[in-house]
């Protein structure tokens, strides 16, 4: 029997290895289908059609507050509106509201509703259920991370159905921009429900451009024009969401055209599509500047990261182009500041550290650490300089601590790699602050305000400054940032504090990477190059022409 | 063993076996690049006199990474077999000399063990640990003794009742001497055949692991994960993925034909074909 066993799992492996090689061999001759159309002409805008994309994760539910996964806001953005918006060239304006006022002392905001809102069944959208939305997510007994922003209003009142008032208690700066990220639910379906397990998160009714159709578990989500939509009317009829948890399966469905678009990652992009003309033919790509960066945080209440030379020292050992060159094929950018480059708020004159590791040495030097036995490690007080990098599973995570474990040996610092699953990562690591150093991304909100990653008052358990930083000075220029409502004092304040964090060097900024997306030529009205609100910004102004329109199987 | 040998099923996986072992050994020396240096500037570089194997994501080596790799599964499949071969003895002896309810006590322990699919408690249990290769031997030893176990117990209940087993215990010789001088040695072919399908099994197994990001780590190169890191380049970079499938093939393919011809030529009943 334990023979057997070993026998099949040789033969399934055999099996495997094969598939391998017929896989590879047989990729290029996949492409006959769709080569009849030719989709480069160009038709008048028309309303129809289905796009299809393709997401890695079923969301857990599409109430955003509560689910809080990517996948969950992807999809109920088109459902839910906000009070306010960001256009195209990110600067906020009205989605539900059709404008608002600011009284003098700064702390009163009073927006006014478009009027006649109607959610998807025809109930009329008041204030009452934006007021009941505030009270959702300031509930104790709602679970959602999102709900500090919103505690800080201290009175929300609804003078007529048309008017919402909110005071703060003091001047609070990122205050719109919390207004454009609250997805308004609709009062009169929620409120006998618990928020947290109820049904409706599964079967949202919202005001968006589209309604959920159907939920088909663990394949897709289809949304369909919401007819009482209080945007207008988008032109493409359906929006499809298939659930493929992998790229490689995502790509195989692009290229058998049987989704329209999907995120690429890099190789995909730089080194997949040059070579097939086939796929170029029928397929545009989109590259942008995404709304992340990467970075290695360093723990700062263990030593010797603890020491700003050391921090200053690995910076400069670690060689940031080779990150970008080798691990995002050369789709991104350096970053010397915790903003989007380009933006306002990032500081231009601020630089990464260079690559320079003589500096480094000598910065470790001065801080106590040379090889005094001799192996290549460097020490100080007989202990080798040796720590743990933690990153979640992550390929092009992996692969970037590969690259900074390899300059950090050149330079005498002996680091290993541990690479774990993203719950056990959080869990047993991260909130209880129990590690040497980790690669990690943050994603960046449009408001300049980061109290919540930087501010010495947020390091308990959960909370986002894990890696325990800690400076009067950024503590004030936080506070200040958050009171300070003129655009540009506002932007000297976050510049000030970039450039103090830079010096400080709590975070090694790695690189941010470029969003890269492709998208089926059948799909028009797309605005390339695109807007600083990125390619997905005008999705209800995309259209299907007819001809191109893909011939669909009925299910029932 | 000339007899063996003249099987060439059996020749060809002794000389599989024997020539991945001495180029494990020698790899330092043949390696034509450390299997570590990243060189972005070659990253995917299809197989050439330059690099035998190409390169891989981060410009390294493929071929001296293969090599490395060699390395950590080989020594991968001996310790763990080592381990799991000296628990199956002590628990086999014991449980087939002695009888009883110590037998009993052990089969039961088995069986428990059995009722377990090894590779998703060895999963569960790497999940909870460091993985490293240490970690790796340790919990494949630990979870793969079961069939030695009974093997060597049954070798022992039949041998137990045999003239010279009880010639030897009629003059007086105590156990240890049963079962060091009698009972083991003539219970010691079976043993070998199977440590030797359990070293392609914990190959195997090692590969999986690697292949499934819990194995051995960055950048240590080991068959399984070089194979995994050849997944996200498959539509344009056969090499990543086709030379460790092939190693990890052929290593397992030698190991199986060793051992089941090695078992065919001590088994009375099937050296007929």
């Amino acid at each position: 029997m334990l023979i057997n066993h070993h026998q099949h799992r040789s033969t399934t492996l055999a099996l495997i290895t094969l598939c391998v090689i017929l896989t590879s061999a047989c990729g290029d001759s996949t492409s006959n289908k769709a080569n009849a159309i030719d989709y480069t002409k160009t038709y008048p805008a028309s309303n129809g059609g289905t796009l299809i994309n393709a997401m890695m994760g079923e969301p857990s539910g599409l109430i955003a507050m509560i689910a809080g996964e990517s996948a969950a806001s992807a999809i109920a953005g088109n459902i839910f509106n906000s009070l306010l918006k960001y256009d195209k060239n990110l600067e906020l304006s009205g989605e539900l509201a059709q404008s608002w006022d600011i009284s003098d002392d700064h702390k009163t905001i009073t927006f006014h509703l478009k009027p006649d809102l109607k959610w998807a069944d025809n109930q009329p959208l008041t204030s009452e259920d934006v007021l009941f939305t505030w009270q959702k997510v300031t509930d104790e007994n709602t679970r959602t991370p999102y709900g500090s922003d919103y505690k800080l209003v201290i009175k929300a009142e609804t003078p007529d159905i048309n008017t919402f008032r909110v005071t703060y208690a003091a001047p609070y700066a990122p205050a719109l921009e919390t207004w454009a990220s609250l997805h308004i639910l609709p009062k009169h379906l929620l409120k006998d429900q618990d928020i947290n397990t109820t049904a409706f998160a599964r079967n949202p009714i919202g005001s968006h451009y589209y309604k959920l159709e159907k939920w088909k578990n663990g394949q897709y989500l289809k949304l369909t024009r919401n007819i009482n939509a209080t945007q207008g009317q988008a032109k493409i009829d359906h929006l499809m969401s298939r659930i493929i948890p992998d790229k490689a399966a995502q790509f195989l469905e692009l290229s058998a055209d049987n989704i329209d678009s999907m995120g690429l990652n890099p190789i995909q992009y730089a080194r997949i599509f040059p070579a097939r003309p086939d796929l170029n033919k029928n397929i545009a790509l989109y590259k942008e500047l995404g709304n992340s960066y990467t970075y290695m945080g360093f723990n700062l209440k263990r030593k010797p990261f603890d020491d700003i030379r050391v921090r200053q020292a690995i910076n400069y050992a670690i060689n940031k182009q080779e990150i970008i060159d080798g691990v995002l094929l050369g789709l991104g950018e350096p970053v010397a500041s915790p903003y989007k480059p380009g933006t306002r708020w990032s500081n231009p004159e601020l630089k990464p550290y260079a690559y320079d590791p003589a500096k480094a040495k000598a910065l470790l030097k001065e801080a106590g650490y040379e090889d005094h036995d001799g192996d290549g490690i460097l020490d100080k007080d007989g202990k080798p300089f040796s720590f743990e990098i933690l990153t979640n599973q992550n390929k092009e995570r992996e692969m970037t601590g590969v690259l900074i474990q390899r300059r950090l040996k050149e330079i005498g610092i002996d680091a290993n790699i541990r690479v774990l699953e993203w719950a056990s990562f959080l869990g047993r690591f991260i909130k209880p602050k129990e590690f040497d150093v980790v690669v990690l991304g943050w994603s960046l909100s449009l408001d300049p305000d980061q109290y919540s990653i930087w501010h010495s008052s947020q390091q308990a358990a959960g909370q986002f400054n894990f890696i325990s930083y800690s400076n009067s000075q950024v503590d004030k220029l936080l506070e200040a940032g958050r009171l300070e409502l003129d655009p540009d004092k506002r932007m000297k304040i976050y510049h000030e504090f970039s450039k103090i964090l830079l010096e400080d060097s709590p975070i090694v900024y790695l690189s941010a990477g470029y969003g890269l997306t492709a998208i089926h030529k059948r799909v028009k009205g797309i605005s390339n190059p695109a807007p600083p609100a990125g390619i997905g910004h005008n999705t209800y102004e995309w259209y299907i022409p007819k001809a191109y329109v893909r011939t669909e199987m009925s299910e029932n | 063993m000339k007899k063996l040998l003249a099987n060439p099923l059996v020749l060809l996986g002794f000389i599989i076996i024997t020539s991945i072992l001495i180029l494990a050994l020698i790899a330092p020396f043949i390696a034509p690049y450390d299997p570590d240096a990243i060189d972005v500037k070659a990253i995917l570089l299809s197989p050439s006199t330059h690099h035998l194997m190409g390169t891989d994501g981060l410009g390294r080596d493929v071929f001296s990474r293969m090599l490395y790799g060699s390395r950590i599964s080989l020594m991968v499949g001996f310790v763990a077999v080592g381990i799991s071969t000296a628990i199956g003895i002590v628990l086999g002896a014991i449980a087939g000399f002695y009888r009883g309810w110590v037998d009993t006590l052990i089969m039961r322990i088995v069986d428990v063990m059995l009722s377990i699919p090894t590779f998703f408690l060895i999963l569960a249990v790497i999940a909870f640990l460091t993985p490293s290769i240490w970690n790796i031997m340790i919990v494949i030893g630990l979870t793969s003794w079961m069939g030695v176990t009974r093997l060597v117990r049954a070798e022992f209940l039949s041998l137990r009742n045999r003239e010279f087993v009880l010639a030897a215990q009629t003059l007086g010789a105590k156990d240890t001497r049963l079962i060091f001088t009698h009972l083991l040695p003539n219970s010691l072919t079976p043993i070998i055949v199977s440590s030797i399908l359990g070293i392609a099994s914990a190959v195997l197994v090692e590969s999986g692991l690697s292949f499934l990001g819990l194995g051995v780590q960055a950048p240590q190169a080991s068959w399984g994960n070089i194979l995994t890191d050849g997944k996200e380049y498959i539509q344009f970079a056969w090499w990543l993925s086709l030379f460790p499938g092939l190693a990890i093939l052929i290593t397992v393919l030698g190991y199986n034909l060793l051992g089941d011809g090695l078992r065919d030529a001590y088994n009375p009943r099937s050296s007929q074909h």
